[in-house]
């Protein structure tokens, strides 16, 4: 079948595992694996490009020829930046304040922590820091933060400084001063004082000041950020070029780039590299935009459930928001990253009876892939959600992803009883099917409030469910919302490699700006605010421009996107609007900014809370640039009609469902044909996810291989 | 059974005549009613409205935890969304608000997280409204919205003022809730917050006491208009209040769309539910994690008053000391008592602390170690039993008193508690959840003037929400971490605290030594050096403990390191910096070397433990030092492993000269400046210090001997003999139980008639009918 015409490389090399996906023209897709090969690690994505290629019987070399693109998304960085792995990197910040990095900041001791272990003081930790106190140095200097300098550059520290490091034997050199993101000229005076330093004893040490990288206000954040940037990013460049290059010796014809925390791929040639430390669950977002963009959705709840956790993220007007200061590894950081939250309430997560109160208590840690106490093999002993999926017979416990895992219901049944019904005085059944309610209750929640918190109405949206596990709880936790529709992708279990190939080749760089318009303001104070944000949009326009340069596109390829930050006065939490302008400088574009950000805030907070009195404030400047690359096709397939085909149909199986055991039907996804119509109770089965259709809900597969699920009696 | 079965299923037709009928209580009554009821079945049957079953949660607990899922999951959310309005660096990044969901009568159900010190204070406003009649005059009607921040209605101090909003169903109250914000400037005699200096209530600033503030959902005109009149920080005062009214309506409209899917009965049964079972879950966490029994510990801290850099009344100009003796006592039921007989009188300083602040202030506390969870609602209040003699400073007798940092006294009070309970988990074998207390949470960087943007501004730096924390029984404590009041503490990036105070930053480092030392030690606390930058007519103060280390360690390790102030005014700071010479940057390691001064001409320089100070005059170029506190330690510090010594060393967390005294360590220093600490010679030199000990010590009854006669003559400094003369008069047990441990005369007594001190409103006390 070498007739195949593959068209998306996707690739995901985790720590144990490198997964690929390829993607041909009719959207169909193989998922191939192989180990990870840590140090070269294009050997083992060769090796997993050629297992899934076994599928459809073709080798690399016939297929990479044809590849119009390909992603890469990795978590070597990751791992190298977690098991503190990286380069011995020096930093240099200002003399006093040389215990700032190794302090942290406190709230780095419960990051990623649950809600009672934030409260619980005795489990807090901080983890090493990346840069100890003996490659630290000082130097004297400091800039306010209106950019005026206070104290000079102690010019003659700089050299002493540097070379005790390079004596200390580091590999990199990072500078971060106090507001050099306002006032750039001593921490670039100290970097080329350390380039030259370096030069002088014949050493090949990288330098980089932090208002090269990421020239963002919060000195802990963009400190952090830089240092990765030399510890664990910059070093992974050379296992991206060597990806590269092994790809194009096998024929492919195109250059390989990198998935973003902003969410578009960028080169591994990019400046800032470091924003590639994000893997895995924004892949499924960025798929989400682009699913809607296709079909013409534009505001659309993104939601994925494996086995560890929800992952919830909206797309608004086409869009997702981004987080300017978010935290990954325990580190509070200077990236744009995706928006998106995440509770730890998966089909893995453990169940439990608080002994003091005998309340239920789902998660927050899991069994991941141990999968419960049904699977005798993964050791575990606290029952799990998917032990209850097992004991209401959601789950065949025969064909657990495609049959390679058996799973014990006995053991599952045991499990719930000791663990769960008798200590609440239930049945087995009603007991496992509360744990589901009430699972999908509390996501619903989170769904709702996320809608909500932002000002909207699930009425708006649509939601799309994907994941291993979303389809099994989609109807669960979308049921009452009166979402306008709700889309289960049938390729749900590989929809975020599906995302990473549909990922625009976009650049997005952010400035810090401090510009204050006070209410009564007159018009030469509002240009003279324009004039500011418009040099900055300039700046990095071509900051964007250069990296595009690099693989060799010139500007008119490129599509630019303008966005501003604004507050009112004083707050310290900013709104990301995009400019409804392409250029500003009159009074009446003042009005149109500051019209944009008045309806955004009175949505997301309330119409109360609005305060123009006190005059507004613009804290950034942003340029997005992205180019046009090939990405995925949507599958398309003629309509068939209502009635599915007869061997689609795998029979009957016993459910318990709210109470009693029903017969639901089960059918075979595969099988299905777009037309088709399901009503509940049935179970759509595939190798690698359960798509559960409960009494009261219909659904229709359309002519994309999408499932619209319903609410029959509403 | 629970509350009158009749209020818990009412007819469609009655609830749509409700909507006309006066009374805005369940089924006709008033609140007041239902406050009086609430309380007499609580007390006649021990469980919270007489709920001896749980009846919803036992017939379908799912549908329980789903109600209780969603109130919580929207009040944490309400929380997190509206804390993005504020301007405040206090309330946004170091997240001092809180939301709370009440029952009518003002019982809290549900909170989410912050400062939920404010669970129980909200509530006492609320009780409050409803004892005073507040639904016929000036009215409860849907849409209003209520301000209290008196602290004698129902407050910690000032600064944290509440926005309470009524929740309607069909014309019923079904509840309220409740919005706090740590605000930066009440107005009072000094900037800040948590000013020093007032010595009476009235002092204290702005105090709204349980007033209507709005109707409609709308803020009426006259308040705005006040209130913007009466404090420094007037944007910061809005946007905090917009922020609370933000939150309060989240949480209403949640509260409606709850009742409208489970119906306002199963509502009306929830929040009494979940209310009795806190009450149990309390009571089963202490069963299971401690064993019944007395523990009984005590805290001390300072009121250095009587000195030139305090500038308050002569009355008020002495010095004084806070005592806290405690005793929890836990029954074999589970049942606990907190007992606080022997306190020492309030006083006129702005550190005394209402009796509703100091019950409810305890959960903040218990949730960081004895309940970590989410379910904390006057349950826990209703489980345990509190002893707080009338007229010491946490139950003062006198409407008069200040409390702008009533929190000088809790954390100094409540440290011990941690020792106690800790003392509990080591015997039942509970080694990790052992903490030795609690750094005295300072220093205050407070002041104010015209800021860095020329407008009138007060400053109240929240560096402090990341002090040490105590020692634990199997590690050591964490380093700048945390404080006592917020368990998720932070010190916040340099850059936004410029962007809030009109000073930059010369230092930012951790600080050796403080850290009570033990085999386990304290967490070390930092200090950030400070060099006022573009303001006017400034003023700042010092505000923590000094003399005094508030807290102790526990099982043989140090109290952590009291404080002390250094500030310089007139330097030559300027004319160093066009020179390229060297002046102070960083921290202060070792304060006995004075290394600032080494770089410095200064015409005043400030170093000494007077860490109270009141509005002192601060130029461009002038410098403070923001010393931040550690926490105590745990065990003989001669059990700690050499390798740790020498982490410490390495990392300066302990000086030399300490790793050698206290630890008895044996150490080398590289050409590198590396310490290396010998294990062996560090035994032996042990050993010796062992021996040291024993010759050293003596037979305790020898030493009581000596010590009784001191006492029978009543030799001790003044402060000491003020602090036990009030709590001898204020608890006659404290006296009998005093002269019985000392085996004293029965005639021997100590009271303030005799000591050469004003002691100004003890005398009313002795009149004041109890």
């Amino acid at each position: 079948m070498a007739s195949r015409k593959t068209q998306i490389l996707a690739i995901d090399a985790g720590g144990t595992m490198t997964d690929t996906f390829i993607i041909d023209d009719h959207g169909e897709f193989v998922v191939g694996k192989a180990q990870t090969t840590p140090g070269d690690e294009s050997i083992g994505l060769l090796h997993s490009a050629a297992d899934a290629l076994t599928f459809w019987d073709m080798t690399v070399e016939e297929a990479f020829p044809q590849l119009l693109t390909g992603v890469y998304s990795g978590t070597a960085m990751l791992n190298r930046l977690v098991s503190r792995k990286g380069r011995k990197v020096g930093l240099i910040v200002n003399k006093g304040m040389e215990d700032f990095h190794r302090m942290g900041r406190a709230i780095q001791s419960y990051l990623g922590y649950s809600y009672s272990d934030r409260l619980h003081l005795n489990t807090h930790r901080y983890d090493p820091p990346l840069v100890p106190k003996e490659w630290t140095r000082g130097v004297t200097e400091r800039i306010d933060l209106f950019g005026n300098v206070v104290i000079p550059l102690y010019e003659h520290e700089v050299e002493p400084a540097v070379t005790e490091l390079i004596e200390e034997g580091v590999e990199a050199i990072v500078i971060s001063l106090l507001h050099s993101y306002k006032n750039p000229v001593h921490e670039r005076r100290v970097r080329d004082i350390a380039k030259a330093t370096i030069q002088k004893k014949g050493k090949d040490i990288p330098v980089f000041a932090s208002v090269d990288y990421y020239p963002v206000r919060k000195e802990t954040h963009r400190t952090n950020t830089t240092i990765i940037e030399a510890y664990a990013a910059d070093p992974s460049r050379h296992t991206l070029e060597l990806v590269d290059k092994r790809i194009k010796e096998k024929g492919a014809n195109f250059d390989v780039r990198v998935m973003a925390s902003h969410g578009g791929t960028i080169s591994i040639k990019a400046n800032e590299l470091a924003r590639t430390l994000v893997s895995g669950p924004i892949g499924g977002v960025v798929g989400g935009r682009y699913l809607g963009e296709q079909l013409g959705i534009k505001n659309i709840v993104c939601s994925d459930i494996g086995g560890t956790s929800f992952d919830i993220a909206l797309i608004t007007q086409g869009d997702f928001t981004i987080d300017t200061s978010p935290d990954m590894a325990r580190l509070v950081l200077s990236l744009p990253l995706v928006a998106m939250d995440s509770v730890g309430a998966g089909t893995g997560s453990f169940v439990r009876v608080d002994p003091y109160t005998k309340s239920i208590v789902l998660g927050p840690d899991s069994a991941g892939y141990r999968v419960g106490v049904c699977y005798p093999e993964g050791g575990i002993d606290t029952i799990t959600v998917s032990d209850c999926h097992v004991v209401l017979g959601l789950i065949n416990p025969d064909n657990f992803l495609g049959g390679q895992v058996k799973l014990d219901r006995e053991r599952a049944y045991q499990g719930v009883k000791e663990q769960l019904a008798d200590p609440l005085g239930l049945s087995v059944e009603a007991a496992a099917f509360g744990v589901i309610q009430l699972l999908e209750s509390q996501l619903r929640n989170y769904l709702e409030s996320l809608v909500m918190g932002k000002g909207y109405s699930p009425t708006q949206f649509a939601c799309f469910s994907y994941g291993g596990g979303g389809p099994l709880h989609t109807a669960g936790y979308v049921k009452g919302l009166g979402f306008e529709d709700v889309l289960v992708p049938a390729w749900a279990a590989g929809f975020s490699a599906f995302g990473c190939g549909a990922a625009d080749f976009e650049y997005r760089y952010d400035k810090t700006l401090d510009i204050n318009v006070a209410s009564e303001a007159t018009a030469d104070e509002k240009e003279d605010a324009l004039a500011t944000l418009q040099d900055a949009w300039t700046e990095l326009t071509e900051k964007v421009q250069q990296e595009f340069e690099k693989n060799g596109f010139n500007s008119s390829e490129v599509q630019f996107r303008l966005y501003f930050r604004m507050q009112y006065q004083g707050q310290l939490n900013d709104l990301e609007i995009e400019a409804p302008l392409a250029k500003v400088n009159s009074v009446e574009d003042w009005d149109k900014l500051t019209y944009a950000f008045e309806e955004t805030y009175s949505r997301v907070y309330a119409k109360a809370a609005r305060s123009p009195e006190l005059g507004y404030s613009i804290t950034g400047a942003i340029v997005r640039g992205s180019v046009d690359v090939p990405k995925p096709k949507i599958p398309e397939e003629p309509y068939v009609g209502e009635i599915p085909p007869k061997e689609a149909f795998q029979g009957k199986r016993r459910v318990y469902w709210d109470g009693e055991w029903v017969e639901a039907d089960i059918w075979e996804m595969e099988a299905l044909q777009a037309g088709n119509w399901i009503r509940g109770l049935a179970i759509i089965e595939s190798p690698a996810t359960t798509f559960v259709v409960p009494p009261g809900f219909e659904t229709v597969l359309d002519t994309h291989r999408i499932f619209h699920l319903r609410e029959v009696n509403r | 059974m629970a509350i009158r079965q009749g209020d818990l299923s009412n007819k469609q037709e009655e609830l749509l005549t409700q909507q006309y009928r006066r009374a805005i209580g369940w089924n006709g009554k008033t609140l007041k009613e239902m406050r009086a009821e609430i309380d007499q079945i609580t007390q006649e049957t021990g469980h919270y409205a007489g709920l001896k079953e749980l009846v919803l949660k036992e017939q379908d607990p799912i549908r329980f935890e789903k109600m209780f899922a969603k109130l919580r999951g929207g009040l944490v959310h309400a929380r997190e969304t509206a804390k993005r309005v504020a301007a405040s660096p206090i309330v946004e990044q170091e997240g001092e608000l809180c939301f709370t969901l009440y029952t009518p009568e003002g019982d809290s159900v549900v909170t989410s997280t912050g400062i939920i010190i404010h669970v129980g204070t909200m509530g006492a406003a609320i009780k409050y409204m409803v004892n005073h009649d507040y639904e016929v005059n000036p009215g409860i009607e849907p849409g209003d919205i209520f301000c209290n921040n008196d602290c004698q209605i129902g407050n910690v101090h000032p600064c944290d003022v509440h926005t309470i909003v009524p929740i309607f169903w069909a014309g019923e109250v079904v509840g309220w809730v409740g919005g706090v914000t740590h605000v930066i400037d009440t107005g009072a005699t000094g900037p800040g917050s948590m000013t020093v200096g007032p010595v009476t209530r009235y002092d204290d600033g702005y105090q709204v006491a349980c007033r209507k503030i709005g109707r409609n959902d709308t803020l009426l005109q006259d308040w705005v208009i006040e209130s913007q009149r009466s404090v420094r920080t007037t944007k910061y005062w809005l946007l905090d209040e917009r922020t609370r009214i933000a939150g309060c309506h989240m949480i209403r409209d949640l509260v409606l769309s709850l009742i409208a899917e489970e119906g306002v009965d199963a509502y009306k049964q929830f929040i009494r539910e979940v209310i009795e079972e806190g009450r149990r879950g309390l009571i089963n966490r202490i069963k299971a994690v401690t064993i019944p029994g007395k523990y009984r510990q005590v805290g001390f801290v300072d009121v250095p008053y009587r000195h030139s850099d305090v500038e308050v009344p002569p009355y008020a100009k002495v010095d004084t000391i806070m005592h806290a003796p405690s005793e929890i006592t836990i029954h074999r039921n589970g049942q606990m008592e907190l007992n606080f007989d022997g306190s020492s009188r309030w006083g006129w300083h702005s550190y005394n602390a209402t009796t509703v602040s100091f019950t409810s202030g305890i959960w903040v506390m218990m949730t960081q170690t004895l309940i970590p969870n989410d379910r904390i609602n006057d349950g826990a209040y209703f489980a345990t039993k509190f002893q707080l003699p009338y007229g010491a400073w946490m139950n003062p007798d006198d409407i008069r008193t200040a409390h702008s940092y009533a929190w000088h006294f809790l954390v100094s009070a409540w440290s011990p508690l941690w020792r106690g309970l800790s003392r509990a988990y080591f015997s039942r074998g509970y080694l990790e959840e052992v903490n030795a207390g609690n750094a005295n949470t300072s220093n205050w960087m407070q002041g104010g003037g015209y800021n860095q943007y020329n407008d009138i501004h007060a400053i109240n730096s929240f560096e402090a929400a990341a002090e040490g924390t105590g020692a634990g029984a199997v590690k050591d404590g964490l380093d700048h971490a945390a404080a006592i009041w917020n368990p998720e503490g932070d010190m916040g990036d340099m850059e936004i605290w410029e962007l809030a105070e009109p000073l930059v930053y010369l230092g930012r480092s951790i600080k050796p030594n403080t850290g009570g030392y033990g085999k386990y030690r304290g967490g070390c606390g930092y200090e950030t050096l400070r060099m006022v930058w573009g303001s006017r007519d400034w003023t700042m103060f010092f505000m923590g403990n000094g003399y005094i280390t508030s807290d102790c360690g526990l099982m043989g390790g140090y109290p952590a390191a009291s404080g002390y102030r250094f500030e310089a005014h007139g330097t030559d700071l300027k004319e160093r910096f066009e020179k390229q010479l060297p002046f102070p940057r960083g921290g202060d390691p070792n304060p006995a070397e004075h290394k600032y001064e080494q770089c410095l001409e200064a015409k005043v320089v400030k170093r000494d433990k007077q860490t109270i100070t009141t509005e002192a005059i601060f130029e461009d170029y002038d410098l403070y030092l923001n010393y931040l506190r550690g926490g105590p330690g745990f065990g003989d510090p001669l059990e700690r492993r050499p390798e740790d010594i020498e982490k410490d060393l390495n990392g300066g967390y302990v000086l030399p000269e300490y790793a050698e005294k206290v630890y008895g360590a044996v150490f080398t220093v590289d050409n590198r400046g590396k310490y290396h600490v010998d294990p062996e010679k560090t035994e032996q030199a042990r050993q010796a210090i062992r021996k040291e000990r024993l010759q050293r010590g003596r037979p305790t009854r020898e030493w009581m001997a000596e010590e009784r006669g001191r006492i029978e003559r009543k030799e001790a400094s003044l402060p000491v003999r003020h602090m036990y003369a009030t709590s001898f008069e204020i608890t006659e047990k404290f006296l009998t139980e005093f002269r019985a441990f000392w085996n004293l005369p029965e005639t021997w007594n100590l009271s303030e008639d005799e000591l050469e001190m004003p002691t100004f409103g003890s005398g009313h006390k002795k009149s004041h009918a109890r």
